[in-house]
């Protein structure tokens, strides 16, 4: 056995279950936000109008939210377990990861900052 | 000596699982990709209604039109393929995956379809 996997145990199995987790709730959030801004969309483009009035529901930003959230830890989990099944060194694993959770850090604050800011711009 | 298998070695691609297998992994990644530069992009957009609107009214020429459909349908391959892995983790799918396998890309194919039209006919052939 490769002297890399001596240390085994159930660290990867959260993640396991938390990526089918963050799947099915996708899957329903996906086709929504595909409806209201691909498929229904009042004439031909998204407005600016258009995006103003969804955003400022009380409910529509948590969901905005959840969708961001969700969306963040399934994308970044996934390349996550691609990168574990090709990196067996302890250094890159701390490389990787390290990296993986600062960009997910950082989208996460750009896409809660747009949420925040649709929310409170006045529509005209 | 047991042989490394690499997920490049093609000799292990007469199954749908596994095609099933590297395509996920493909359309995933390519599917974070998508998504950081949305969130980046639409961040931008908060900047008022005249950048907005120029910039979707650009959006919505027939090549990002294309483009949108190609992301409809990579997001369907996925969803869809995901299913069929919830449902063979979850709920003894693996007995028949293959059959799982063809009829949800089947499903998701339609949806492709419906989506598309859908989207294509947003079209701007005239900007301006």
């Amino acid at each position: 056995m490769n002297k890399n996997f001596k240390q085994t145990s159930k660290a990867g199995s959260l993640g396991w279950l938390l990526q089918r987790i963050s799947a099915v709730i996708l899957f329903v959030l996906l086709f929504f936000h595909f409806i209201v801004y691909h498929f229904i969309t009042q004439g031909r483009t998204t407005t600016y109008q258009y995006v103003l009035a969804r955003a400022q529901s009380w409910w529509f930003p948590l969901l905005q939210f959840l969708f961001l959230l969700t969306a963040l830890y399934h994308g970044l989990n996934g390349v996550w377990s691609v990168l574990e099944d090709y990196t067996t060194s302890k250094f890159w694993r701390l490389v990787w990861y390290s990296l993986l959770l600062t960009v997910g850090t950082i989208l996460l604050f750009v896409g809660t900052l747009t949420i925040i800011k649709l929310y409170t711009l006045k529509a005209a | 000596m047991v042989k490394k298998t690499r997920f490049y070695d093609f000799t292990y691609y007469n199954f749908i699982g596994s095609w099933a297998w590297i395509l996920h992994r493909l359309a995933g990644l390519a599917l974070i990709f998508y998504l950081s530069l949305h969130i980046w992009v639409i961040n931008s957009l908060t900047q008022g209604e005249a950048v907005f609107d120029q910039v979707m009214t650009f959006l919505n020429s027939v090549p990002f039109k294309l483009l949108e459909t190609g992301l409809w349908g990579v997001i369907l391959f996925h969803a869809f393929n995901g299913v069929r892995i919830v449902m063979v983790d979850f709920f003894k799918g693996s007995l028949v995956q293959k059959k799982l396998f063809v009829v949800l890309i089947a499903v998701a194919f339609i949806l492709w379809a419906l989506g598309s039209y859908l989207i294509l006919s947003h079209v701007q052939w005239r900007v301006g």
